[in-house]
């Protein structure tokens, strides 16, 4: 019953191009054996039926150009005319009724085919719409189960509509098209190490505030306990009018990247660790052969001793940095806050350095007391990195200009120089891990590109800020900012 | 340097690496301590009673054993719980909850020669 319906419903055979001709043929012509036996059997009166057997056949005619296009309404309209000249060949009209009947029949027979053309052209154009828009669909759908990324398309009310086959294998549970995202979620995730709320989730957000969301990272715990980063992206579909129509999340699993970078870590955690032993026990020996030279009073062994003293610290420093940088990445660097004079560390800072060197003069321009809370040995660390930074890239005889200056919130120093520079989209990513500057022939000067890392990890620890101004050939500024604590403001 | 009538300050390094062994032996008994040193740190429960230091330098990761439980072993033994225990590592995040384990300082590798002497003179007074 329901497939007759089916095939009968002309609406339900939008986009279907296998028209059948049989069946208005059939129906056409059962209609006009129907039309007989009414007229001859049941009124009795063959004339009077005329007028009806127009209105069904009009109604036929519709029906069939709109269920089977232009050649279903042909059939019928054919079949109609033919059996209005039969009409007037049976019904033995005479004369005048016979040219009336004829030409009557003509306008009808264009009319009935106008009708036909019409209505069936209008729906063989709807059938092609239908079909590209389903091939479309059928196209976007098998691009979006073949992507490497998990997807999630819902309305603008945020009603999930569409997910692939990825996002189920990377959340390891099905999303259930229909639930609103925001409101209910099937996994459970955490975002900054706290259980997420489905508002948090990026499509509920991208709605609520409009605008994009980029990169936001979750761990999610699979139903088998394994645990998945997830990054997540969530942008809204808009219309020609600009109206939001439909959003869509792209979800990347980065497991694997995160499990390497650990493993990363790890082997730098370790392997620095491992290097630490012999760093100890080569610092005792070397204290007891200073022991031993002293007494000896032989300057060139002396000598010798110093410089494998100050290369065995160079190794440990070497050793801390490797460690300083696994720890800020892994956000384990530790900190021990103490108020000190951040004038005179920095004084004494410059002292030492220029000790130690006699390429380049560093001067120090003379500022008010100031004293910071913050750990004293990690703003050594800093600051001693961007002088010796300032003295490797500057050339002989140059001069480096250190400056604090203070405002009510903020301490800032300054270390200029006047050294190779920096170009402008370097500048962008000396601050990333194990960069390091190139001078204009892309030599790369020795070391390691982690002392500016550990820097600004350490100011952002101490909600400071550090950054760059330079000009390529010119020298460059480095400032890094302290925060000043108000009750140790004079 | 010690007197002689004075019987000198006995000092025991537990260590599974035997450089750091030799190196400290060598420079301690230089300085006039009297060292003894233990590699497996298995042994060291059973050894330390015998030998009753006056100070042990201990490490925390050793190969198979973890110094945090020797030293909270001999602090729960009567005979050896009088020991002050130094303990050594690598590792500076372990420092923080040493004293849960009873140790008595913490050194961590590598460390200055002076910040060594100067630990181990801050017991031998107390001594």
């Amino acid at each position: 019953m329901k497939r007759l319906g089916k095939y009968l419903n002309p609406v339900s055979r939008l986009g279907k191009q296998q028209y059948s001709i049989l069946f208005s043929l059939l129906y056409s012509l059962g209609l006009c054996m129907l039309s007989e036996f009414y007229a001859y059997q049941i009124v009795h009166d063959p004339m009077a039926v005329g007028m009806y057997i127009i209105f069904v056949h009009v109604g036929t005619i519709l029906y069939f150009s709109f269920r089977d296009g232009i050649r279903g309404g042909v059939v019928s309209s054919v079949i109609a005319i033919l059996y209005y000249f039969y009409i007037i060949d049976t019904r033995n009209y005479s004369g005048q009724q016979l040219t009336t009947g004829v030409e009557t029949t003509i306008t009808l027979a264009f009319l009935y085919l106008l009708l036909a053309g019409i209505i069936g052209w209008l729906k063989q154009k709807i059938d092609k719409l239908i079909i590209r828009e389903a091939d479309e669909k059928r196209r976007l759908q098998a691009i979006i189960h073949q992507l490497p990324v998990g997807i999630i398309i819902t309305d603008s009310k945020g009603k999930i509509v569409e997910t692939n086959r990825q996002l189920e294998s990377i959340l390891g549970i099905k999303m259930p098209i229909g639930i609103i995202a925001g409101k209910d979620s099937p996994v459970s995730a955490l975002y900054n190490g706290q259980k997420a709320e489905p508002s948090q989730s990026p499509l509920a957000q991208a709605l609520l505030t409009g605008k994009k969301v980029v990169d936001r990272e979750f761990i999610i715990e699979k139903p088998n306990k394994k645990k998945t980063y997830i990054v997540a992206n969530a942008s809204l579909i808009h219309n020609t009018e600009g109206k939001v129509i439909a959003a869509a999340s792209i979800i990347k699993d980065v497991t694997l990247q995160r499990e390497m970078e650990e493993r990363k870590d790890d082997f730098i955690n370790m392997a620095s660790h491992e290097l630490k032993t012999p760093v100890t026990s080569m610092k005792v020996y070397l204290a007891m052969l200073e022991r031993i030279a002293a007494k000896l009073g032989d300057p060139k062994f002396e000598h010798i001793v110093t410089s494998l003293h100050s290369q065995t610290v160079r190794l440990q420093e070497l050793v801390n940095n490797l460690l300083d940088v696994s720890r800020a990445h892994t956000g384990k660097l530790s900190f021990k806050m103490e108020p000190f004079r951040l004038d005179t560390m920095i004084q004494e800072t410059i002292e030492e350095l220029q000790r130690e060197t006699q390429k380049i003069s560093i001067q120090v321009q003379k500022s008010k007391p100031v004293t910071v809370i913050a750990d004293k040995l990690r703003i050594y660390q800093v600051l001693t990195n961007l002088l010796t930074n300032a003295i490797k890239y500057s050339s002989e005889k140059s001069v480096v200009d250190v400056s604090v200056k203070t405002d009510m919130i903020n301490v800032t120093v300054r270390v200029q120089d006047s050294g190779i520079g920096i170009s402008k989209d370097q500048q962008k990513k000396i601050f990333d891990r194990l960069y390091q500057v190139t001078d204009g022939r892309e030599n790369t000067f020795p070391g390691l590109g982690m002392g500016l890392y550990i820097s600004k990890e350490i100011v952002k620890k101490h909600k400071g800020k550090i950054w760059v101004e330079s000009t390529k050939g010119k020298g460059s500024t480095f400032y890094f900012t302290l925060p000043l604590h108000k009750n140790l403001k004079k | 340097m010690k007197s002689t009538d004075i019987p000198p300050t006995h000092i025991l390094i537990i260590d599974d690496d035997e450089s750091i062994l030799d190196a400290v032996s060598l420079l301690l008994s230089d300085f006039g301590y009297l060292v003894d040193t233990i590699s497996h740190g298995e042994e060291a429960v059973m050894k330390v009673p015998q030998l009753l230091p006056n100070i042990i330098l201990l490490d925390v990761l050793m190969s198979g054993v973890d110094g945090r439980d020797i030293c909270k072993s001999l602090k729960q033994d009567e005979k050896t719980k009088h020991i002050p225990i130094i303990m050594l590592s690598a590792h500076p995040g372990v420092s923080k909850n040493m004293s849960e384990y009873g140790a008595d300082g913490f050194l961590s590798k590598p460390f200055e020669i002076d910040d060594l002497l100067k630990t181990i003179e801050k017991f031998v007074q107390k001594d």
